[in-house]
């Protein structure tokens, strides 16, 4: 996954992300940033569902439907 | 001190770029004094006191040359202008002509050659754009109702029909382009331009040219709301090295001599960039850039009285700009000064 872009985007702990070369604010929840946060730091799509199966009271087929929603997003706004 | 005359005072809702030059060269290192020239009494930086010192009426660059010289002359008697700063497109092939002249009497631009002007002209924008490996949208120059169909047919729907100078609508059928093409055709004149639409967001790369194809440094912004006639009325500031090394391939191309605006729309799928227009001036905007550390007026002046200048980029993304409407009162006897003599001092020069 490329995540260089993802790096250099701004993210506050409320959620509030700026993206520097673009201008584009986009707004996300707890679990998007803690999402944003685990791909800059490089993880996998395999670590994510580790962690989150961990974290969360969820099924792996939900999570895992659940995460692919989310990086569809992600790659929807160009952000990886 | 340096005396500075600036035009482009009509602070209104569509505002020239003379106040906010005025308040970068104010809030700067130098000790300036500020002359505003004006075209109309009503322009609200005439009565803007904190920035501006002295306001003169001219007469309108496309009347009578002559006039237009003596009246700078007149107000050079007065004034002993070392810098003009000239920000209205309409203005500028006449301080073409007589920026030499004004250099014998000391008094400085940094404007663009007229060929840099030809070669920025909304026409030989496709030319333009491929000396300098930036993609432009089509676009077909309209005169007549035959012509708007012929470009519309090869341009095909959606499209951009836009104005000579302002003002665009995106037409989705014929008949709608028709309605737009009657509407701007009355409004603005012609010719009317019929574009190929480019899905994305706008963005302004400004600048100042030294005239040997070096910057003084850039300043970007992505356009965030903009007026009805597509000014920026707010924006953020952005750092994107694609756009900068464009922006300084067309400085590198045309050796650019002054200030400019680079218009241009990133488009959603691809991110290519697309070179919407150029514009030979510093825009209404310009003080954001100052107040985000660089101060691109100040740069000129410093250039043009051979003071040391800054040419970095450093600044901060992420900065918003927010435009706001204001009112000022003044004793209506400034209104009869400015409109009666032609002049109004707000802040009397002090003599030692």
């Amino acid at each position: 996954m490329q995540t260089e872009r993802l790096k250099t985007l701004a993210i506050s702990d409320s959620g509030f992300i700026f993206d520097p070369s673009s201008g584009d604010t986009f707004n996300t929840n707890d679990t998007g940033v803690h999402i944003i946060n685990l791909l800059k730091q490089g993880k996998d799509f395999n670590e994510l569902m580790d962690v989150f199966i961990d974290e969360y009271e969820v099924s792996e087929d939900e999570l895992e439907a659940d995460l692919l929603d989310y990086i569809q997003t992600l790659k929807n706004y160009h952000m990886i | 001190m340096i005396t500075v005359a600036v035009s482009g005072i009509n602070a209104a809702d569509n505002p020239g770029p003379g106040v906010g030059i005025i308040r970068s060269l104010k809030e700067s290192s130098l000790n300036v004094r500020t002359i505003g020239l004006a075209y109309d009494a009503m322009e609200p930086g005439i009565y803007i006191d904190q920035f501006v010192d002295k306001s003169y009426i001219m007469p309108y660059p496309s009347g009578d040359v002559k006039s237009f010289i003596e009246r700078l002359q007149y107000i050079h008697s007065i004034e002993n202008l070392n810098v003009i700063v000239s920000t209205l497109d309409a203005e500028l092939p006449v301080f073409m002509d007589i920026e030499p002249e004004l250099a014998r009497n000391g008094i400085y631009m940094l404007i663009p050659t007229k060929k840099m002007f030809a070669l920025r002209n909304k026409g030989k924008l496709k030319e333009l754009g491929e000396s300098i490996n930036v993609k432009t949208p089509k676009y077909i120059s309209c005169t007549s109702y035959d012509d708007l169909v012929h470009a519309t047919e090869e341009i095909s729907f959606p499209c951009m029909i836009k104005g000579p100078f302002y003002e665009a609508f995106k037409a989705h059928n014929l008949a709608e382009a028709e309605g737009f093409f009657n509407k701007l055709a009355a409004k603005w004149g012609f010719p009317i331009i019929a574009q190929q639409f480019v899905k994305g967001q706008e963005y302004d790369v400004i600048g100042c040219g030294d005239g040997t194809g070096q910057n003084m440094g850039l300043f970007a912004i992505k356009k965030m709301t903009t007026t009805a006639l597509g000014k920026v009325w707010n924006a953020v500031s952005i750092k994107n090295d694609l756009l900068l090394d464009a922006c300084n391939r067309l400085l590198k191309h045309l050796s650019w001599r002054g200030g400019f605006e680079f218009e241009v729309l990133i488009e959603e799928q691809t991110g290519d960039i697309y070179l919407l227009e150029i514009n030979p001036r510093f825009p209404a905007w310009v003080y954001m850039s100052a107040a985000c550390g660089i101060n691109l007026p100040e740069r000129m002046v410093q250039f043009l009285m051979d003071m040391p200048y800054d040419t970095h980029s450093d600044y901060s993304s992420g900065k918003i700009m927010i435009r706001y409407t204001n009112e000022i009162l003044k004793d209506i006897s400034d209104f009869e000064k400015i409109s009666a003599y032609g002049e109004l001092e707000n802040n009397q020069l002090e003599v030692s």
